[in-house]
């Protein structure tokens, strides 16, 4: 009982805490790739320290929204945490109290908050990119129902625990055409959803080009410092379970020991930086999309996952 | 066969029935000939593939023969023959816009899937999953015929009809005759020169190589 | 061995074109591959009239009598459609290369036309048909005026795409080869193996055959090339293409006939039928409807192509040898009727039907060529197409076919009346040309002698050729 609480909170402080390590290393390793320095690994700590001891301004007729979302997109990649297999590989205290359906509705309800506020805030850039999220979070709806549906099939289970146990194995089955087309159609979805290039330009500074971040231009102090680190977090979130549940669910710890635990952070924490290496390289190798080539680009995601799931079903 | 090898057979399947999807929607014609010969490898190593396990040299030779002429000698052709300039980087544009055509291409996929199903269960066979994604691919090859209207990609769309029809062969008829050798071998990159030759011909004479678009010959006034 | 000097000879004439030199040779040289390979193929179906085979490789070069008939009428199109190119390129005043490139690509086209009957081996077979698509496609695009070239570029693609499911179709006849344990891939390796063939893996062959062979055959509604190439083409090639290319890959599609159709589940005859039907009711509605007098003997094509695949179906001895007289009949009338639209193209310069008139006035020879060319495709006695339809209906009513016989007159009578039309309001009348070119000497030596088979097999057929023609019935039927 301690034990498992114990592991609970190491999950949540393993993603709240490392997950703007993860933004920094991204950030520099593409400043490397363009020839430049960049800053420094620890640049989003001091961010967001700095962030926290700013004072907040807040639109005058703005509405209870404005002022909750914040928490609200802090609050629900931590409760998504719980859920998923972040560094053990059996069934935690929460673990059957929502599948990946139900994670999925979760971050629904801090995208709804967060587009939401992003209207009430006034600011007319905020109420386009709004939309825009929308836009590009309908049309990725598709690929991950399709990615749930089909290694839930396999694993006859919603459960992200199970499926991770039974998704690769034997380990022949990390070359299965379902199994690598998935994790494309995946990875697309997670560029997608985190705002990442070929899809948005998250060090865009041109209001007019934004899709996620002009939803973030009326937040000051707190606020931005708590949306900030929620995005952090959500990157982190989707890509633990990319990397544990879909692509390489080894690595794991299978007992409660402390060692265990440890080397589980470090392989977790090593997978995840060759997910940023990978996202760097595409990054760093395409342009952004036009705005209505983005269907296109979620399009050619769902062809690759149904061929996913075509090839499951039908035992090729 | 190992299951190794079934798996990676069955992911290169994977890829081939995607890069075919993808042979329909590419913008440009530069990528839509990487396109081609990325399938002409997967087609080659899958030919290798399943030579590998009750080893047969004839797929060996088929697999190095498609390797040779259809990744090699086919787009060196292309490239020397058709017209100069920024030909490869042309935007094309698209008979239907790609969401639909991403959407029809899936639809063909499934119908190939289903009109092998009963073939597959039929008789004995190497592979039944090269045959369903043959099949598959075929049909996709004939929509990148329907939605293309620049002659390379309509070539293109040809020989990747050949590659979908050889895949469906190498698991039907590993011992075919020399037949399959001499095909890919001479018919395979004559086809091709002629085809250049016609386009440059048609560049030279009409102006321009969006073929599809010459309506000029129909019934009525 | 000799038999090999048939593609050989026209293989030579195109290597000897190849290289430069004046442009004068060119048309002797194909004249002169062209005879050899007419007197070669003529004493092989003398020799195989009564029905054995010569085998010069077993299993890969055979012939039969069907073969050997089919031989000898490509070699004796390719006869004609030599001597008609030598005038029509000096009446068209191309320039010397291009004299020369246009005799190497059609003697390759000759070599692999002549191929094909020559061959055993269906893989084989499969490779030279696609050849002849290839080695026609700048044939057809020859004049390099802008329908010239979207016709070769129609022709090319939807002749490849029929090609390339055939090859899957190859694969799949292959595969059930070699499911009842024969590798044997021959026509007569397949036939013996007929019986015990899987009825999923050749009912899939027979409908990707059909359909692949089909678009190269001209047969709706993959068709649509057949009237632009054969109408953009240069005369003498539009008979080639025409008269007998199309019929070497029919003859493909009915060797293979009797394998499909001892599976009885699969109808062949009802398939063939239908498919024929169809293909000579929308080519005679298109014949009625044509407005250029290349794409009127082009349609026409397709309805005989229909009409000999209507005739196929009707699987007895009464129906075989009315197929291959047919094919005997169109090769022989079809390229003659091309010859003349060739003279009349020459005299006038226009293809339209409605841009020409009185053409009696213009050129005897034309017109003339035109009226007896209409006539002979519609059907009309005492020329050779006559006794080939009235032996097809014969044996439809024989087997019972009563609305397929009904349907097939119907249809025959529209194109035979659409033609007639067309043809008699372009030769009557005040000549609608003031100056105008006459028609050179070797075409009109060629329409003479191409008319000569047109107007004497329709009367009279000669004992060799009567017995090689029951013979190839015979094999068909096989």
């Amino acid at each position: 009982m301690i034990q498992s609480i114990a592991l609970n909170i190491a999950q949540l402080a393993f993603v709240l805490l490392l997950s703007p390590l993860f933004a920094g290393v991204l950030t520099r390793c593409k400043e490397i790739v363009q020839s430049k320095r960049g800053p420094s690994v620890l640049q989003p700590y001091r961010d967001l320290r700095k962030l926290f001891a700013k004072n907040e301004r807040i639109p005058e007729d703005s509405s209870w929204l404005f002022r909750a979302a914040p928490y609200v997109i802090f609050i629900v990649p931590l409760i998504v945490t719980l859920l998923i297999p972040v560094l053990t590989n059996f069934p935690l205290f929460f673990a059957f109290a929502g599948d990946m359906l139900g994670a999925g509705f979760i971050f629904a309800i801090s995208g709804m908050f967060f587009t939401l506020a992003a209207i009430d805030g006034g600011n007319p850039y905020g109420a386009m990119g709004a939309s825009r999220t929308r836009m590009v979070g309908f049309l990725a709806e598709p690929v991950i129902i399709i990615v749930l549906f089909t290694v839930s099939f396999v694993a006859s289970s919603t459960i992200p625990y199970i499926v991770q146990q039974h998704w690769v194995h034997p380990l022949a089955n990390f070359f299965a055409p379902s199994h690598v087309l998935l994790l494309i159609a995946f990875f697309m979805v997670i560029l997608a959803e985190t705002g990442r290039l070929p899809v948005d330009n998250p060090t865009g500074h041109f209001e007019l080009a934004m899709i996620d971040e002009s939803k973030a231009l009326e937040f000051s102090g707190r606020s931005a410092a708590l949306i900030k680190w929620g995005g952090y977090m959500k990157f982190a979130v989707l890509s633990i379970v990319f990397l544990n549940v879909l692509t390489t669910p080894w690595g794991l710890a299978s007992s409660a020991s402390p060692a265990d635990v440890a080397i589980a952070v470090a392989l977790v924490a090593l997978k995840i930086l060759i997910l940023i290496a990978i996202i760097v390289a595409v990054e760093s190798s395409y342009a952004k999309l036009r705005l209505f080539r983005i269907s296109e680009f979620l399009a050619a995601a769902f062809v690759v996952s149904v061929t996913a799931m075509i090839t499951e079903i039908l035992h090729l | 066969m190992t299951q190794l090898v079934i798996e990676l057979n069955a992911l290169v399947l994977g890829l081939f029935i995607i890069s075919t999807i993808a042979m329909t929607v590419t913008r440009q014609i530069g990528a839509c000939m990487l396109i081609f010969v990325v399938q002409s490898l997967l087609l080659a190593a899958s030919a290798f593939l399943l030579g590998a396990s009750p080893f047969s040299w004839h797929l060996f030779a088929l697999g190095c023969v498609t390797l040779i002429s259809k990744a090699m000698i086919i787009p060196w052709l292309l490239r020397v023959l058709t017209p100069k300039g920024n030909y490869y980087r042309r935007e094309l544009s698209q008979a239907i816009d790609i969401p639909t055509t991403l959407l029809i291409a899936l639809g063909l996929t499934f119908a190939g899937y289903a009109f092998a199903q009963h073939l597959v269960r039929a008789a004995p066979n190497l592979s039944p999953a090269n045959i369903s994604m043959g099949f598959a691919a075929l049909l996709v090859g004939l929509l990148v015929l329907a939605v293309r209207t620049e002659a390379v990609p309509q070539l293109l769309g040809i020989l990747a009809m050949e590659n979908a029809a050889f895949l469906a062969g190498i698991a039907i008829a590993p011992d075919f005759p020399l037949i399959a050798e001499l095909a890919i071998a001479f018919d395979v990159p004559l086809l091709a020169f002629i085809v250049a030759l016609l386009t440059r011909i048609a560049y030279r004479q009409v102006g321009t190589t969006e073929v599809g678009a010459l309506a000029a010959l129909r019934e009525g006034p | 061995m000799t038999l090999l000097a048939i593609p050989c000879a026209a293989l030579l004439a195109a290597l000897w074109n190849a290289f430069p030199r004046s442009a004068r040779g060119a048309p002797v040289a194909t004249l002169l591959a062209s005879i050899v390979a007419l007197a070669i193929s003529l004493r092989v179906l003398w020799t195989l009239r009564f029905g054995t085979s010569i085998v010069i490789a077993p299993g890969w070069v055979e012939i039969d009598a069907l073969g050997a008939l089919l031989v000898a009428l490509i070699a004796v199109v390719y006869f004609t459609a030599a001597l008609f190119s030598w005038g029509y390129l000096t009446a068209e005043n191309h320039g010397d290369r291009r004299i020369r490139q246009y005799h190497a690509n059609f003697n390759l086209f000759a070599f692999s036309m002549l191929c094909i009957p020559l061959l055993s081996e269906l893989g084989l077979v499969w490779i030279f048909v696609e050849l002849t698509t290839l080695l026609s496609v700048l044939l057809v695009s020859y004049a390099l005026t802008t329908e010239a070239v979207e016709a070769a570029w129609k022709y090319m693609v939807l002749t490849l795409l029929g090609a390339t499911i055939a090859v899957l179709g190859v694969l799949v006849l292959f595969w059930t080869l070699h499911t009842t344990g024969s590798t044997d891939f021959t026509w007569s390796g397949l036939r013996a193996a007929a019986p015990s063939m899987n009825h999923a893996l050749l009912s899939t062959a027979f409908v990707l055959l059909l359909v692949g062979y089909g678009a190269k055959i001209g047969l709706v509604p993959l068709h649509t090339w057949l009237p632009d190439a054969h109408s953009q083409a240069p005369s003498p090639v539009c008979a080639m293409l025409s008269g007998i290319e199309t019929s070497a890959v029919l003859y493909v599609l009915l060797r293979l006939r009797s394998v499909f159709a001892s599976d009885t589940s699969l109808h062949v005859g009802a398939w063939f039928a239908v498919a024929g039907l169809i293909s000579v009711g929308v080519a005679a509605l298109l014949i009625v409807q044509a407005h250029d007098y290349k794409r009127l003997f082009a349609f026409s094509t397709v309805e005989h192509m229909g009409i000999i695949l209507t005739a196929a179906s009707i699987i007895t001895p009464f129906g075989d040898i009315a197929t291959v007289w047919q094919i005997l009949a169109h090769a022989v009338a079809k390229s003659f009727c091309f010859y003349a639209a060739g003279a009349t193209l020459i005299v006038t310069g226009t293809r339209e039907i409605a841009d020409v008139r009185g053409l009696l006035g213009m050129s005897r020879i034309a017109s003339g060529g035109l009226i007896l060319g209409g006539l002979a495709i519609g059907g009309a006695p005492p020329m050779v197409v006559f006794p080939s339809e009235l032996a097809i209906l014969r044996a439809l009513l024989l087997s019972h076919g009563y609305i397929v016989a009904a349907l097939v007159a119907i249809f025959i009578l529209i194109a035979f009346f659409g033609v007639i039309w067309h043809v008699t309001s372009m030769v009557a009348g005040t000549p609608s040309h003031e100056t105008h070119k006459r028609v050179p000497v070797p075409c009109t030596l060629a329409l003479l002698i191409a008319a000569v088979p047109v107007f004497v097999l329709g009367v009279w057929l000669p004992a060799g050729l009567s017995e090689a023609l029951q013979s190839a019935a015979r094999v068909l039927g096989a």
